[in-house]
């Protein structure tokens, strides 16, 4: 009943490959852009903002993406009935959530980096809260941003695979398809994870050109841990 | 002691020690002057194999620095080195500090340490200090530490690397008189320093270093009074 | 719909026997996996040009795929292979292989951050290479990194949940099969999410304190 891994198991499995860029590229762009949201409103002036905030922050932080997954793919057809959001449209939801808290944490450690000194010099210009943030601490922040933001990235990529439980085809779920059946497991998970490794190192590659494009390096230890192991 | 012969440090494409010749005595002490990056530090710390040599030979207590053979961690017992930022063990006591190498490099006995540890802190006047973390000494005090803790291996030689750069100017003084009196036990003592008060009183023979070579050496008495080359005239008038 | 979560008492001892689970197998792949990681670490740039590479591909390899691949790969390829595993040494492999490669990264940054000085002064003292490690830097350097070991053991302990995947009967497992008895879907993921919550807020708590009272000495030092 099994037959051999043969070379026509590699299009489900580039398949799957392209569907967790894809679902990474759309999770990662929300989640920078909700994350920014967070990250300023955990560094403002405002106290319910930095409330708000910190709260969904650490709670994302503390809770595993498994769960918030299963929360996501079952809790939102019970929460709200009749909303039945798709198995791509559920993982988006689920990482972006995940993904939010992680870009938050890193954009509020890049803003507080620069505004130890350039606060007190925008302040003494007259600058309001506002023009101060993105004239003056934004643009230098979104430099030191990248790479911590890359190791996210990258994170995000490999915590992807756990919407393996939802059922959508995306690289590790293909493994599973494929491995049911050819019934070798250890060539397609190799397989697997060799295309992992590819689009992560890519990543990381990037990165590394970045710095040297730059010379921005920022220690890794001052940094907020990149997400997701 | 040590003999120095025709030594050369290169870095890359700096040639850093251009053939030093050097004769060091058993109970002398030599201080060694010069303006920043003539060398005169890492001559020092050729002298315990910190920095490798690119040609010539050192000799010291008849172990051959340039002799792969040479057990290099031999020498280092006993040749002490004294750093310009006192390097002492943050994680580790002031007594733990001084009796770490005894325990670990001589395998001394804990109580024949310690006892040594106690002996050399009190000699530089830190015996109140011996259970206090490094980082609530003072400048003056973490040297005199460091001092207790190249002391303890019954070093034959002691290297001062700017023992008191690093130091604020009213502190000096006290590291400066641990050493006097180290001189005056008839010490072996090599000293890198910009102090040429020091240098002065206490060195039997100073030697005035620049781009990489020895320009002169002599007496205190003759290198500050009348030095006979351009270059150290240059420098002297510059410090005194 | 209602929220009910009275249905989920009976099975109280089912969750916290899952979040025991998860416990353990946290501390255990923590500590055998920080042990791992230095000595990777120091294969990495020890003097050995074969172990240093072979180290380096492993380091990459694990933190450029994901970990339920290599749990998929334990749990799964090693029985073709004729090794049987239960779900739980699997998962204590597969973390602990994980959190190795994680830790030698830590431990590379906390080396380079201990000041050259210290090493000179113990090379000048005549102490081995050896000697020098264990008895000069490694403390330092794990003071240097100690917020970001307990970080890691963060997401270790959250990682744990993926074990649930390969049938390790831990917390996020218990969540599951108490949400398909009872359907008491979202009680039980908010009951269970709080409770890693919990913990993992408690680790944060608990490794500041150890942090304050493990490195005294630092108090006042810039090491």
């Amino acid at each position: 009943m099994f037959r051999p891994f043969e070379w026509q198991d590699l299009i489900p499995l580039a398949q799957g490959a392209w569907l967790t860029i894809q679902l990474c590229a759309v999770s990662g762009i929300l989640g920078v852009i909700f994350g920014l949201i967070l990250g300023i409103a955990r560094t403002s002036p405002s106290r319910i903002a930095r409330w708000i905030s910190t709260i969904y922050i650490s709670c994302v932080r503390g809770i595993p993406v498994l769960v918030i997954i299963f929360f996501v793919f079952f809790g939102i057809p019970l929460l709200f009935p009749g909303l039945e959001p798709d198995k791509f449209a559920s993982a988006v939801i689920a990482l972006t959530c995940f993904a939010a808290a992680y870009v938050a944490e890193i954009v509020r450690g890049s803003i507080e980096a620069v505004a130890k000194g350039q606060s007190e010099a925008a302040d003494a210009l007259g600058l309001n809260y506002w023009r101060k943030l993105t004239y003056v601490i934004l643009p230098q922040a979104v430099k030191i941003m990248v790479p911590p933001g890359i190791g996210f990235l990258i994170g995000l990529v490999k915590d992807s695979s756990l919407v393996t439980v939802t059922g959508l085809l995306e690289l590790t779920h293909a493994g599973n398809i494929v491995t049911n059946l050819t019934g070798d497991p250890i060539k397609t998970f190799l397989v697997v994870a060799g295309m992992y490794f590819v689009i992560c190192y890519g990543i990381s590659r990037l990165g590394r050109l970045y710095e040297k494009r730059t010379g921005v390096h920022v220690d890794p230890l001052k940094l907020p841990e990149p997400a997701g192991i | 002691m040590i003999f120095v012969e025709n030594l050369n440090k290169k870095f890359g494409p700096n040639h850093v020690l251009k053939g030093i010749d050097c004769h060091i005595r058993e109970r002398e002490v030599v201080c060694v002057i010069g303006p920043s990056g003539s060398g005169k530090s890492t001559f020092l710390r050729c002298m315990n194999g910190l920095e490798t040599i690119s040609s010539g030979s050192i000799v010291i207590n008849k172990h051959r620095l340039d002799d792969s053979k040479t057990n290099i961690n031999l020498v280092r017992q006993e040749a002490g080195m004294v750093f310009q930022h006192f390097n002492l063990f943050p994680h580790l006591k002031v007594i733990d500090n001084v009796m770490l190498a005894p325990l670990k490099v001589a395998k001394t006995s804990k109580e024949e340490a310690r006892a040594k540890a106690e002996m050399l802190l009190t000699k530089v006047g830190l015996a109140e200090k011996m259970d206090t973390f490094p980082g609530n000494l003072s400048g003056g005090q973490m040297q005199r530490v460091a001092i207790a803790r190249a002391l303890a291996m019954d070093p034959k030689i002691m290297l001062f690397d700017e023992p008191t750069s690093a130091l604020d100017p009213e502190i000096v003084g006290e590291v400066l008189a641990v050493m006097k009196d180290l001189a005056n036990e008839g010490m072996t003592m090599v000293v890198v320093t910009h102090e040429m008060g020091f240098a002065r009183e206490v060195a039997d023979r100073v030697i005035f270093m620049d781009q990489g070579r020895i320009v002169e050496e002599g007496t205190p008495e003759e290198i500050f009074s009348s030095p006979q080359h351009g270059r150290t005239q240059g420098f002297l008038s510059k410090v005194l | 719909m209602a929220l009910y979560f009275g249905d989920l008492l009976p099975y109280s001892s089912l969750l916290l026997e899952g979040l025991w689970t998860a416990l353990y197998i946290t501390l255990v792949a923590m500590l055998a996996g920080s042990a791992l990681g230095v000595l990777v670490y120091l294969g990495k740039v020890g003097p050995g040009k074969p172990l240093s590479i072979l180290c380096t591909c492993y380091i990459e390899a694990i933190r450029n795929t994901p970990l339920l691949v290599q749990l998929y790969l334990i749990y799964f390829a090693l029985p073709a292979l004729g090794i049987n595993l239960e779900p739980v040494w699997a998962a204590v492999i597969g973390l602990t292989l994980n959190n190795a490669a994680y830790t030698a990264e830590i431990y590379r940054a906390g080396f380079e951050s201990v000041p050259h000085g210290l090493r000179e002064a113990g090379k000048a003292l005549g102490m081995k290479p050896g000697q020098i490690v264990r008895y000069i830097i490694l403390l330092p350097a794990t003071r240097n990194v100690f917020p970001a070991l307990t970080n890691q053991l963060i997401l270790l302990f959250l990682a744990s949940s993926i074990g649930s995947i390969i049938s390790l009967p831990e917390l996020t497992n218990a969540i599951m099969s108490v949400s398909n008895t009872t359907y008491r879907t979202i009680e039980v993921l908010a009951v269970g999410g709080l409770l890693y919550l919990g913990v993992s807020a408690l680790m944060s708590l608990a490794s500041k304190r150890a942090e304050t009272t493990l490195f005294r000495w630092a108090v006042g030092t810039h090491v």
